[in-house]
């Protein structure tokens, strides 16, 4: 193992080199291991033009000068490289052995040699990444040295080892992603701080309520006394992970807010989309849109009921309500959000109006929708509690106040963490929706974050 | 990049489209009552094929005559033709934007939700006179050519900020425009990488000569770069002084430090210093 | 501004065009809901709502009734309640959660299980657990303002850019002067935001609890507050009075927030930019 102090440099010379900025830590070291270090002085040669390629070389500090040799078809041969440059790249070649190059330190120059056979021996081990970083060579390749695409091409791809998985690229990257982020997060102290964070919580609500019986807590039902309801295959109250009853509730609350929220965003992103777009429709229609804004959609539940008759439509109306002021108001936002140089430019490029609006302004609004999406559906389950609480029948509102007028306590406990779990795994599905709907901010960010 | 270099590169005898010539353009900006004027009786003639550079300090309303050729916005007075042909006037305040003028702009305006090659094939798809096929064609051959392959399907967003610049020029170039104007494209972008994106865009100028209308407040890009240069008075904004440069083309960083450059350099820099000192005690007397 | 300002601005075409369209849905709302009187045919939905012109005739006479003012009163004082103890728990927990990684560590998970559960659910829970009905509704509006506080005053604190402290402690502060002097202004617009964003959510929940706890099917218990007043008007049959309660609580929501964001400015002077 190399010593720590150089162990960090390396990482840092090796994340300031292009094609290794996407590489996962874990994988990372594994290539800070096969890396060595090397000075030269000024004017030192570093490799000759037809000797074996065997190393991938990064500029830690420094600069070199790289000159091609004239049968690469270049349209430069002449290059200075500098820190964070790659160069040497023959030795990831397929099918060439000797270098394409003479290179020649200008100043005290540090290099980082990495074996080419090792690096690739490496990747064949993580094709998705491999495959990433060997798509940047080429780029850099052919981008940086002005070399014909033809010897780019010679850079070993992993795709067929891709193929084999039978999974596309970009799915194998976000997953190698997704495993580098778990296991850094296990590493890191906050699961377990999260564990201790849980377990103060049902230790307080254990003790307080089973234990030690303090006044007021008595009468709420214990954690014990809840799980075991809920998990139990006879339940006391009649309400347990095994009654069908209880996926009923869940099934009708939920078929309630998807009527309601499609509903919402149906009318609420068309609406807002225009609203940002043309200033005369917002000048009319704005105003009685603020007008009704600060009157909480709660207070509407009487009138819904004489409005709506029956107990359903009451109930789907003012989740419906809800949703649909935070969809509108959020998407009209990402309208007016949008920088204007991009509908200058769709115009500049010959755009109609309709096509701006089509290529531009929703595409450019999608960030604000979704973020609305997220708090409409918020904003869903908010009203729907109230609303199943007040009127209606079966749903989990109803469920916990019924449970209350009949003393079933532990059952106003189990609706309570059921809509929890249920509320969040809804707004999950929506941020996923926004995430596939909108790669470029995906891949934007996953950039930013490393 | 594989454009033969010979000596003809600099001279403009074959660029047929793209003359500007802008007369007597006055712009006054009247948003709450207090008229300022932006632009005051402005004349420039800019040949064909020019790569004609606006020097001002900021905020001087180099960027209001951009917006008035583009169409972005009207003008007051004056008038403004392209190739004889009236853009705006005075019975046609606001010239109609088209893809023969196409903005490069400040902070870029690639669009973040498409791929690189949507964003360069965007012009002709909106015009829809090709097929698919052949504009993507197109665009992907346009692409190799200014060194960018590789880059086709990822979003602006993945790559550097110097790549995106020139893809979003080979996305202006796509139309066919006659008038490139870009709007201080590169103000953001470090020196070094300035450098760079300067000879790239020679090199793309060479190969598709087309009027450049470039505003900037770099004197050395200016220089680098122009065939003229046209120091503007600030507020309002209107031609000081011109500097012819006569250092021939092709040009690449070696003319920086020729004795030329220094002096052309010096000829500048005074004309512009003394309207940076206005532009800065008026900013000044505003704030 | 000016009065001439403010003049141009109300008789300005924007303006005109949004008092148009209002007025517009007033006139529809009326010939809607005395559609069955005027045609013999009662439009659906719109037809069973009382008109505008009774709803302020209706409105002329509470505003004599003094239980009518008893019940803004009652809500107002809910609210600010509720508020002022989310203000009081949240701002510090945001507070600590962002300086202090252990803390964040144990307490954010737990906080966000508990997010999800919308605070409405937690009525029963409440009326069970504290003794008198006024506790319980005081919490359900604690709760409701409480997570949004919360996270804005984490985020807001955790997006301090990290040059100001830098600088603070190149200048020799301590690590009190930091927290007071930088990381407390710096989080201050974001705890604006925040308790605009809870001021809404606090209002929903007063009026739904004092539905449900104070008119609903629960019955009886202590009354008051606009919720309850919207409530009881429905049960007593008096409709044109719902829609008065409705408009009273769209004004006071909207004076408090109108209040907050005064607040507000005051407390971040350098966000004026103009």
């Amino acid at each position: 193992m190399p010593d720590p102090a150089n162990n960090s440099e390396i990482l840092s010379a090796l994340k300031s080199a292009m094609p290794f900025q996407m590489v996962p830590g874990n994988l990372m070291q594994e290539i800070a291991a096969i890396c060595t270090q090397e000075s030269y002085e000024a004017g030192e040669k570093i490799y000759d033009l037809g000797a074996v390629a065997d190393d991938v070389f990064i500029v830690a500090y420094g600069s070199v000068r790289h000159t091609l040799s004239a049968d690469t078809d270049a349209s430069k041969h002449e290059k200075t490289m500098r820190s964070g440059d790659v160069f040497g790249w023959a030795a990831v070649l397929e099918g060439q052995s000797v270098r394409m190059a003479a290179t020649a330190s200008i100043e005290r120059t540090l290099v980082l040699r990495i074996n080419g056979k090792k690096l690739i021996k490496l990747f064949e081990s993580d094709p998705a990444v491999g495959d990433v970083v060997m798509t940047r060579f080429a780029t850099l390749i052919n981008k940086e040295f002005y070399v014909p695409r033809s010897i780019a091409d010679q850079v070993p791809g992993f795709k067929q080892a891709l193929n084999a998985s039978n999974l596309q690229g970009s799915e194998v990257t976000t997953m190698a992603l997704t495993v580098y982020r778990i296991s850094t997060w296990l590493k890191s102290p906050r699961p377990y701080l999260m564990l201790i964070g849980f377990a103060l919580f049902l230790s307080f609500w254990m003790l307080s309520v089973e234990i030690w019986k303090l006044p007021r807590f008595v009468d709420m039902p214990g954690p014990t006394e809840v799980f075991t309801e809920w998990f139990s295959e006879d339940p006391y109250y009649g309400l347990s992970i095994y009654t069908p009853e209880y996926y009923k509730h869940i099934g009708i609350s939920l078929q309630r807010i998807a009527f309601a929220f499609f509903l919402a965003t149906g009318l609420g992103v068309p609406l807002g989309l225009f609203l940002g777009w043309s200033k005369k429709f917002r000048e009319y229609i704005f105003p009685l849109f603020e007008v009704f804004r600060p009157i909480p959609v709660l207070a509407w539940v009487p009138l819904a009921i004489i409005m709506f008759s029956g107990s359903e439509t009451p109930v789907i109306f003012l989740t419906f309500l809800a949703s649909f002021f935070a969809t509108t108001l959020n998407t009209m936002l990402g309208v007016e959000s949008i920088d204007e140089s991009y509908s200058r430019a769709a115009r500049c490029l010959g755009a109609s109006r309709w096509q701006t609006f089509v290529h531009v302004v929703i595409p450019g609004a999608m960030p604000y929708i979704f973020t609305g999406l997220q708090i409409s559906i918020g904003v869903a389950w908010f009203s729907l509690v109230a609303g199943e609480m007040v009127s209606g029948q079966y749903g989990l509102g109803y469920v916990i106040n019924t449970a209350y007028m009949m003393i079933e306590y532990p059952k106003i406990i189990i609706g309570m963490i059921t809509l929890g779990v249920v509320g969040y795994i809804t707004s999950a599905m929506v941020r996923m929706m926004g995430d596939y709907l909108m790669q470029w901010r995906v891949r934007e960010l996953a950039l930013g974050d490393n | 990049m594989s454009a033969v270099i010979d000596e003809n590169l600099g001279s403009l005898a074959d660029v047929t489209d793209g003359a500007i010539s802008i007369k007597d353009v006055v712009k006054i900006y009247d948003p709450d009552g207090a008229a300022v004027m932006a632009v005051d009786h402005c004349s420039i003639e800019i040949p064909a094929g020019e790569i004609c550079m606006i020097v001002g300090p900021s905020g001087c309303g180099k960027t209001t005559l951009l917006n008035a050729i583009a169409g972005f916005h009207g003008i007051t007075s004056g008038s403004i033709h392209l190739d004889g042909e009236l853009l705006c006037g005075p019975e046609k305040p606001q010239a109609e934007p088209g893809s023969d003028r196409i903005v490069v702009f400040q902070n870029g305006a690639l669009f973040p939700w498409k791929t690189n090659l949507d964003n360069v094939a965007f012009g002709p798809m909106m015009a829809g006179k090709l097929s698919k096929e052949e504009i993507y064609d197109k665009a992907r051959s346009m692409m190799a050519d200014a060194g960018l392959s590789g880059n086709e399907n990822n979003y602006p967003g993945e790559i550097s900020s110097g790549l995106r610049r020139r893809v979003e020029i080979v996305r202006a170039l796509m139309n066919d425009p006659k008038v490139l104007l870009f709007d201080e494209p590169y103000r953001a972008l470090d020196s070094l990488t300035k450098s760079v994106m300067h000879e790239a865009l020679l090199e793309i100028y060479y190969r598709n000569k087309v009027t450049i209308f470039f505003i900037t407040h770099d004197l050395e890009e200016a220089i680098f770069l122009g065939h003229r240069l046209i120091i503007m008075s600030s507020r309002p904004c209107k031609p000081k002084k011109i500097v012819e440069v006569d250092i021939p083309h092709p040009r690449d960083y070696s003319v920086l430090t020729s004795p030329r450059f220094r002096e052309l350099m010096n000829e500048a820099k005074d004309v512009v210093h003394e309207e940076a000192t206005k532009a800065f005690e008026a900013g000044e007397k505003e704030g | 501004m000016s009065v001439s300002n403010f003049s141009d601005k109300l008789f300005s075409k924007a303006a005109m065009r949004g008092i148009f369209a209002i007025v517009v849905f007033v006139l529809i709302w009326e010939v809607g809901a005395r559609s069955e009187q005027w045609f013999g045919y009662r439009f659906p939905f719109i037809g069973l709502v009382p008109p505008p012109t009774d709803v302020f005739v209706s409105w002329g006479g509470l505003i004599a009734d003094p239980s009518y003012w008893q019940s803004w009163y009652m809500s107002f004082l809910r609210v600010f309640g509720g508020f002022a103890a989310a203000m009081v728990i949240g701002i510090p927990m945001g507070l600590l959660m962002a300086v202090n990684k252990a803390s964040y560590g144990i307490i954010f998970p737990s906080f966000e299980v508990l997010r999800p559960i919308p605070p409405l659910a937690w009525v029963p829970a409440s009326i069970i657990f504290w003794p008198t009905q006024e506790l319980s509704i005081a919490f359900v509006t604690f709760l409701g303002a409480f997570y949004t506080i919360v996270i804005n005053v984490l985020g807001g604190a955790k997006s301090i850019n990290k040059q100001f402290l830098q600088a603070a402690q190149s200048m020799g502060a301590s690590q009190w002067d930091i927290f007071r002097r930088i990381v407390l202004p710096a989080t201050l617009p974001s705890i604006v935001v925040g308790s605009a964003v809870g001021m809404g959510i606090t209002w929903e929940v007063v009026v739904a609890a004092e539905m449900i706890s104070g008119g609903g099917s629960s019955g009886g218990g202590a009354g008051g507050g606009l919720g309850f007043f919207i409530w009881s008007s429905y049960v007593g049959g008096s409709y044109e009075q719902i829609i008065v309660g409705m408009i009273s609580i769209g004004i006071a929501g909207y004076i408090s927030s109108e209040l907050l964001r005064q607040l507000g400015g005051l407390l971040t002077p350098w966000l004026k930019t103009r």
